[in-house]
């Protein structure tokens, strides 16, 4: 069954690798808005010369490598397994020899690793070769970081089907995906950096999933989260994926022995 | 010439009451689309209040006055992006091979595309700007209102919203020969929502200058604001300028027009 599931990941890196044009405008997006951060970043680092343990250079890498993480992890606007629920045509899905979770799972797992090339990558040059505030180079934290952002890329996956099984209660889910998604984003660090959110807050925004998702990938290679806090992160991540994805294995179960299709 | 200009309003105003009619019919679905539509651009705002938590200012503006801005930003916006929806998802009308049946009706093509379709759940945006904007006040006591800030407030929204959905027809218009792809039109009509959420002087020069006589987006948002809280321009710029909002964005709404004009008489059809 395995050469199964890569070959449907091989098939959706290759269907991504068509769209050249549009990951280019997608690129310079990420870029633009990389840029608008950074002034903003740069701004208000006039006023203070570090926050909680952030100078502006840390802050800089740190938003640039959110951008750079943001289309592998959490693609926004992803509706894929919501609109073949709608159209119907999940029932051709859910009748193929193989298990359907993981079926979208290799899907996504090819997506993610068309963007790490293409987008994030180029994302993150771009933003050193603009603002010039250079990468860490760090072994220990280069050696967890793709485990983190493997872990991070899965539990990514396990909530964007969770949201899409929505679909299977409600005719138009999409604005509550959207909801979903930029909850997911707020605390992930992608709208301002979880090290500056209000002090007391920190212990509850650690402990949530959304952590696990793009902020903890990102800490590891900033050299913010090392030694022993580094085992129990990875840790802490690994339940959240097992978690989100065995809860999302029990909503499809239920969804889909009492699904009605519609359309014809 | 007055009688096609009143024709084309009417048919415009009967192509909006269709569409609330429409979109009334899922009340529902409505009330969710416009309550996960006010929470997403909430929480936008809340990222930005956050950032003073750890920082007193944000380049010597502080956190109210920043509040202000994104305030009248968000109500600008809100508006352009629920009226200018038809020429928002005007891509898909040419890729479908569509604009050929609309050009076919004897009627002005362009109030078609425009109220093709009109967003209500945008009101959530609106809203979200509204609850700002009273805060932005709370946060600044002596903000001494007078008529003419006032109308400076009015006419910078309204300004903004038109200039917004000229950027969105500009947009539009792109199409006529790309076909696909205005993603990159995002960056203008996204991008500069979010880059003008900030006081423009914390951008470079090449910026500035951008969206003051480019784009004259700042016109909407920046500009207006400015003379509201009594702070002075870049370039040297007299914050009477904000008076002229209005002329600028008609200037530019008129320069997107003719473009448009231009496009349509240079369609192709797709022809699948």
């Amino acid at each position: 069954m395995l050469p199964f599931y890569f070959e449907v990941a091989r098939t959706a890196f290759r269907r991504q690798l068509i769209y050249r044009w549009a990951n280019l405008a997608g690129l310079l997006t990420n870029i633009f808005f990389g840029s608008i951060f950074s002034y903003v970043i740069i701004a208000l680092f006039h006023a203070r010369p570090v926050v909680a343990g952030y100078d502006v250079r840390d802050t800089l890498r740190y938003t640039w490598l959110i951008q750079s993480m943001v289309m592998i992890v959490l693609t926004f606007g992803w509706y894929d397994m919501m609109l073949t629920i709608r159209s119907g045509a999940v029932i051709a899905d859910l009748s193929k020899p193989c298990d359907f979770y993981w079926y979208w799972f290799s899907r996504e797992a090819g997506r993610a690793i068309y963007y790490l090339f293409y987008r994030g990558l180029p994302t993150y040059v771009a933003g050193m070769l603009l603002f010039g505030f250079g990468a860490p180079l760090d072994w220990q934290s280069w050696l967890a970081f793709p485990l983190s952002l493997t872990l991070g890329t899965a539990l990514g996956i396990a909530y964007r089907m969770l949201y899409n099984s929505l679909a299977f209660w409600l005719l138009e889910a999409r604005a509550m995906g959207t909801m979903f998604v930029v909850i997911a984003l707020f605390f992930t660090g992608s709208y301002i950096p979880l090290a500056f959110f209000p002090p007391w807050l920190a212990p509850i925004i650690k402990w949530l999933p959304f952590n696990a998702l793009i902020n903890l990938p990102a800490e590891i290679v900033l050299g913010k989260v090392a030694g022993s806090t580094l085992l129990f992160e990875l840790a802490r991540q690994a339940l959240w994926v097992v978690a989100v994805t065995l809860l999302v294995r029990a909503v499809i179960a239920l969804a889909a022995r009492r699904v009605i299709v519609q359309g014809g | 010439m007055i009688t096609n200009i009143l024709s084309d309003l009417r048919l415009y105003r009967y192509l909006l009451i269709t569409q609330l009619r429409a979109q009334a019919q899922y009340k529902m679905n409505l009330a969710i689309d416009i309550g996960a539509y006010f929470a997403v651009t909430s929480l936008e705002f809340v990222g930005v209040l956050l950032y003073f938590g750890p920082f007193p200012t944000l380049l010597g503006w502080k956190v109210g006055e920043v509040a202000m801005l994104c305030a009248v930003m968000s109500i600008s916006f809100g508006f352009a992006e629920m009226f200018g929806a038809g020429i928002d998802a005007f891509p898909d009308t040419i890729r479908l091979g569509e604009f050929d049946r609309v050009l076919l009706r004897p009627v002005n093509s362009f109030i078609l595309v425009a109220g093709s379709d009109f967003r209500l759940r945008r009101l959530g945006r609106i809203t979200q700007g509204c609850i700002t904007f009273i805060i932005a006040l709370r946060l600044l006591p002596g903000l001494n209102w007078t008529g003419m800030k006032l109308l400076v407030l009015v006419i910078g929204i309204g300004s903004g919203a038109l200039l917004f959905t000229s950027v969105l027809l500009l947009g539009a218009t792109l199409c006529f020969w790309t076909v696909e792809s205005t993603e990159i039109m995002n960056i203008l009509t996204y991008g500069g929502r979010d880059m003008l959420s900030y006081p423009l002087a914390i951008y470079n020069q090449f910026l500035q200058r951008f969206f003051l006589f480019v784009v004259p987006l700042a016109f909407g948002s920046f500009v207006p604001t400015c003379y509201l809280l009594g702070r002075p321009l870049p370039f040297g710029l007299p914050p009477e300028v904000a008076f002229a909002a209005p002329f600028v964005a008609l200037v530019f709404a008129m320069a997107a027009l003719v473009a448009w004009r231009f496009g349509v008489r240079h369609y192709q059809s797709t022809g699948s």
